[in-house]
């Protein structure tokens, strides 16, 4: 059961993807947990996350980024060089982040060198940094934009009661997603950390009903089965953008379990329900735009503190791991400040800053897993 | 009891044999390429001083980068925590241990009962670690023991602004090659290797009794620059030689151990 979704967490092009291109089906990639996937999905269109993984060089992301900035998006901006996103038939790039924001520039840019690097859609989204009532009608303006440009380049008419569909299919996704965190939390749990960033990986790339039937399936699997993950210390997982699954294979070792976490390839992906009644437009700005709580969002420090301590409470944490891939200001400030004041709340804090791309460094993250979960134990 | 530590480094591999909780046999010796041999080669010399047999010790605690690859031991305890048991041993009263090995650097927090509340280690690269030294030396014409020594005759130590290994490498030949005095020159880089542990340490927040632990910990002019940079006395280690401290905490968590399995 598991295996469809390990395939789909390590693998760009994926059997459901070329799957989905061998129907003839488009596919629109994005960079942000702030995309609301369900404008593609009501056009016909596969929403898919952007990844890094894979990525073995660095000469194409270096040359236009430079070295001094994350590499999450350099490792995107690699791999669409290389071709291996020649799968896509557009490209959604948000102000996630000042790294992010520079991927358009620099998307752009080496698309007029090699025109092949940019796809013939290429739409740049703008996301408010504040949740207020100016920002949501600026943002409800900014969503509409984003579904006619999508009408006119794919020419086709994306109706109401086609995004309504949508907000269903993936509503019931993120209930689902939902479901399996509750599974975690479970005193005896019965899913690895690992294998849980797999299932939210998945549901990235996997058409969304295909996504949530297998998802059904695997609950159903956990709900029903007798092996427990027991005597390991529970550890919930913070901060950057982590799609890397082997990172979380290495905190958990054969001594924690990572049974919950606060990351946008995590549960902030699948937080909070699109209301269904009203305008669908409109219900998409609200719920993309106030339901995800990322640093990137001015003054709600408070608001994500107390989510993190309701997760931790919740799930029966033992220690915290604050990572940051390097040179990431947001998580980096916001996980300094968590790391205060879980500590003093008495929750244990690990933070760790690393590089995105392939696991390196191993040893040196494997030694202070190891002395913190020695902490633990004392 | 017998028990015995063994802390497989980058740079060094150090064991420590411990009887009745006094140190029977210690020894250093660099390291190889594969961890497994090194720990095999250093307690075979530990033992054979002690005038034992791997048979005779009860427990056996590895630690260092190369910890998982040793074969002979029961268990694998982070070097954070085996450098924090060792010092408290040593230094009852010490609540911060700054630790810096050929490849890293470390500082760690304990509580009154030598728990570890905070720990640190540099992440960005090996500036700041023994190696530094090690490369800064060779070029300057010194060894690395003499390197400490040279900041108490220096007159006018040359400030290191660069962060990176190789380019202060080259600022190093090029103060050479305009006269500088070796003197000026290692008390610059002792200097500078403080104020990077510096910035680590005074990040874990400090507590009095301070200590240093590591090869590093037997340069006097990065002690003494330490010092001055924190505002506070590096109570030194006497006992035994501060590289072995990583190994002396194995060997006490293995006498831990032991002591809990007979318990139960």
């Amino acid at each position: 059961m598991m295996d469809a979704f390990r395939e789909s967490s390590t693998i760009l092009f994926n059997s459901h993807v070329q799957d989905w291109k061998t129907n003839g089906g488009s596919i629109v990639g994005y960079t942000c947990s702030y995309v609301p996937d369900e404008i593609f999905s009501a056009a016909g269109i596969l929403p898919y996350r952007l990844r890094g993984i894979g990525a073995k060089e660095m000469n194409i992301g270096d040359a236009y980024f430079g070295p001094f900035i994350c590499s999450l998006p350099k490792c995107l901006l690699q791999l669409a060089g290389e071709g291996k996103y020649d799968f896509l038939d557009g490209v959604i790039v948000t102000p996630g982040c000042d790294s992010m924001r520079r991927l358009d520039d620099c998307w752009r840019k080496a698309g007029e060198d090699r025109a092949e690097t940019l796809p013939s859609f290429f739409f740049h989204y703008a996301v408010p940094h504040k949740t207020a009532d100016y920002s949501l009608k600026w943002f409800i303006e900014e969503t509409q934009r984003l579904k006619a440009a999508v009408e006119k380049h794919f020419n086709i008419t994306i109706t109401d009661e086609q995004i309504h569909e949508a907000i269903d299919i993936y509503n019931e996704g993120r209930l689902l997603l939902s479901c399996l965190d509750a599974l975690r939390c479970a005193t005896d749990v019965a899913i690895s950390g690992a294998d849980a960033l797999a299932v939210v990986l998945a549901s990235t790339t996997i058409p969304r009903k295909i996504f949530n039937s297998l998802l059904t399936e695997l609950i159903a699997q956990i709900e029903t089965g007798t092996e427990k993950i027991t005597g390991r210390k529970r550890l919930m997982l913070v901060g950057s953008a982590n799609d890397d699954v082997e990172l979380v294979r290495l905190i958990e070792g054969d001594k924690a379990v990572v049974v919950a976490d606060n990351l946008c390839f995590g549960a902030r992906f699948y937080a909070d329900l699109v209301e269904k009644d009203g305008e669908p437009v409109a219900a998409l700005a609200k719920r993309y735009l106030f339901h995800n709580d990322c640093p990137r969002m001015f003054g709600d420090y408070k608001g994500r503190l107390k989510i993190l301590k309701e997760k931790i409470e919740r799930a029966a944490v033992d220690g915290v791991i604050l990572q940051n891939i390097r040179f990431c200001d947001l998580h980096g400030s916001e996980n300094g400040i968590f790391e205060r004041d879980l500590e003093a709340a008495g929750i244990p804090c690990l933070r760790i800053e690393r590089e995105y791309g392939p696991l390196v460094e191993t040893g040196r993250i494997r030694m202070r897993i190891d002395a913190f979960l020695e902490r633990l134990e004392t | 009891m017998i028990t015995a530590g063994c802390d497989v480094g980058s740079l060094t591999s150090k064991a420590v044999i411990m009887k009745d909780n006094r140190i029977v046999a210690r020894e250093v010796i660099l390291s190889r390429i594969k961890p497994a041999e090194s720990a095999l080669t250093v307690m075979e010399s530990a033992l054979q001083q002690a005038g034992m047999t791997l048979k005779d010790i009860n427990f056996c605690v590895g630690t260092g980068y190369g910890r998982d690859r040793i074969t002979f031991v029961q268990e694998a305890v982070s070097e954070i925590t085996c450098h924090a048991r060792g010092a408290r041993w040593l230094l009852p009263t010490v609540k911060t241990i700054i630790d810096i090995g050929g490849q890293d650097c470390k500082a760690m927090r304990i509580d009154n009962e030598g728990k570890i509340v905070k720990f640190i280690t540099n992440d960005k690269c090996a500036s700041g670690t023994g190696r530094f030294l090690e490369v800064m030396a060779k070029i300057i014409g010194v060894t690395l023991d003499d390197l400490g020594g040279l900041s108490a005759r220096a007159k006018a130590p040359i400030t290191v602004a660069n962060a990176c290994t190789v380019w202060v490498q080259a600022d190093v030949i090029q103060h050479l090659n305009d006269g500088i005095a070796a003197e000026d020159i290692g008390a610059g880089i002792n200097n500078a290797m403080a104020s990077r542990m510096a910035v680590l340490a005074n990040n874990i927040g400090l507590e009095r009794d301070l200590c240093m632990t590591g090869g590093v910990a037997k340069n006097a002019g990065v002690v003494i620059a330490l010092e001055k940079l924190l505002g506070m006395t590096i109570k030194r280690i006497k006992k035994v030689d501060p590289q072995l401290v990583g190994a002396l905490g194995a060997a006490l968590i293995a006498g831990d151990k032991c002591e809990r399995r007979a318990a139960s």
